[in-house]
């Protein structure tokens, strides 16, 4: 059984229907990434397994468990195991880096504070910033925001990561500082789907990459096929111009 | 002939002057809270309301705002009354001051309850907030940290502008300053004296405002930099 089973999901906004029938499997320490146009529905899938979205139908299981998006309650079940990075900074702006990190487990999980301090040092270290936990976010820049937004993420012992876009409002040379971050957690292991435009990163990442078009999925494959010999022309057209750039 | 300063004159009034800087910064005391906790209301309605409550509030901002408090405290003071409404003058200042306040400080927390950023709350949302939890740890906090230099300056207004007292006889500092200035006709040294009690008490407010902020809301700016 896969780490992340995804069958036949549907979503919607109002009356426009934006994903159809997508079915996706990711195994334990695998790293998908989902490429495709604008508004090919990438970020509303996301959403929609992490339940901020409500999914129409379809059915989703993460660890052997089947996720159930019908309740707040069952919800936060879903949201126990899986953690989200956007692409806008969201840190809480009212709280120190360290707050940050540790609000959710202390608060929301009550866990034993010690270890939940402990957990979050070590977590803002191997982000680079064990040197910057008293301050607020506005003191630090976009890259270091991410970072630890990527921390905070991490600071629930989630077992499957998604990244939205997570450098795209990065200015250039601030990109590379959070992309080696995903790179470690691909290293120790972590389940991610990974939503970017940074496609050299994607290529060198990825076990599996995924091409979304208009709710749909077009294409999956390993890196090599879907950016060498993409099956698809949709596939073939999206990488050419991507790749062109 | 040179004017001959005496400001003996005005000091032996100081305890008297000092008991109606007392009253002053209880008038601004009361039309600041009294304002801000029915503000809140108008500010939550302002954001959150059904159309017409809406209207109602934003009608209530818009008249209070673009008249006089002179004017409206007039209105409490001597229309009142023929409508069998007998207020003293202090009550009519700060229940005037209080619904002026209140004007102001809705649109004030209005724009407080409007900066919190969505992203912040899909962030609370994800990681597993419940609406109370949001509200405690992401919202309020935000709010009132956006809202705390603002409301600031408007207390530090309202301890000014409690001298409105004077016109309706209470016998606020600036009262105080009249009655004796009738009498003992040391008008340049009393008023001398009285602006330095405004600037005391108006320094004093920003100082510890100030030093709250920096330290509760990390507020920079103000006197203290
Ligand atoms: N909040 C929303 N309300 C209505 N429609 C939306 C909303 N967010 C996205 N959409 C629509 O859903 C579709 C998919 O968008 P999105 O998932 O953001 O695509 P992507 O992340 O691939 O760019 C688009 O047609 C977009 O216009
Ligand atoms: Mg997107």
């Amino acid at each position: 059984m896969p780490h992340l089973a995804i069958d036949g999901l549907n979503a919607s906004y109002k009356n426009l229907k934006v994903l159809h029938d997508i079915c996706l499997d990711v195994e334990r320490s695998e790293v998908v990434s989902l490429i495709g146009p604008s508004g090919s529905g990438k970020s509303t899938l996301l959403r929609t397994l992490v339940g901020v979205n409500k999914p129409t139908s379809g059915k989703v299981t993460l660890a052997q468990r089947t996720l159930d998006y019908s309740s707040a309650s069952s919800l936060k079940q879903a949201r126990d195991s899986m953690a989200i990075v956007f692409q806008q900074y969201n840190l809480f702006q009212n709280m120190t880096v360290i707050g940050n990190v540790t609000i959710a487990p202390l608060k929301i999980k009550k866990w034993q504070r010690a270890e939940v301090e402990e957990h979050a040092h070590s977590l803002l270290q191997k982000v680079g910033l064990g040197h910057k936990l008293k301050a607020y976010p506005d003191e630090l820049s976009g890259g270091q925001q991410q970072r630890v937004a990527i921390a905070r993420a991490l600071a629930l012992k989630p077992q499957l990561l998604l990244l939205d876009e997570i450098t795209s409002a990065l200015d250039p040379e601030l990109v590379g500082e959070v992309l080696d971050i995903i790179r470690g957690l691909a290293r120790d292991g972590m389940t991610m789907l990974i939503v970017s435009h940074e496609m050299g990163f994607v290529r060198e990442v990825s076990s599996r990459v995924v091409m979304m078009d208009q709710g749909r999925i077009v294409e999956i494959g390993t890196p090599q096929q879907i950016f060498d010999a993409p099956k698809e022309t949709r596939t073939r057209d999206f990488t050419a111009r991507v790749l062109s750039h | 002939m040179a004017y001959t300063f005496q400001f003996g004159q005005a000091f032996i009034h100081l305890p008297y002057l000092l008991g109606g800087a007392l009253l002053s910064l209880e008038i601004a005391f009361i039309a600041f809270w009294g304002g801000t906790v029915l503000g809140l209301f108008g500010a939550y309605t302002l954001v959150y309301g059904s159309r017409l409550l809406r209207s109602i509030v934003q009608g209530y901002v818009t008249f209070f705002t673009n008249t006089p408090a002179v004017v409206q405290i007039f209105f409490l003071f001597y229309a009142l009354p023929e409508a069998g409404i007998m207020l003293s003058s202090f009550t009519a200042v700060t229940l005037g001051l209080v619904l002026n306040s209140a004007a102001y400080l809705a649109d004030i927390q209005r724009a407080g309850f409007l900066s919190v950023r969505q992203t912040e709350l899909d962030a609370a949302e994800t990681l597993g907030m419940s609406r109370l939890q949001m509200l405690r740890y992401v919202i309020v906090p935000h709010i009132a940290r956006t809202i705390y230099p603002p409301l600031s300056s408007f207390f530090i207004w309202l301890v000014l502008g409690s001298s409105i007292g004077a016109l309706y006889g209470v016998e606020e500092l600036t009262g105080r300053a009249l009655n004796i200035a009738t009498s003992n006709l040391r008008t340049i040294e009393i008023f001398l004296v009285v602006g330095g009690i405004y600037i005391v008490m108006t320094l004093a407010a920003s100082l510890s405002l100030g030093l709250v902020g920096r330290h509760v809301f990390r507020v920079r700016g103000g006197l203290l930099r």
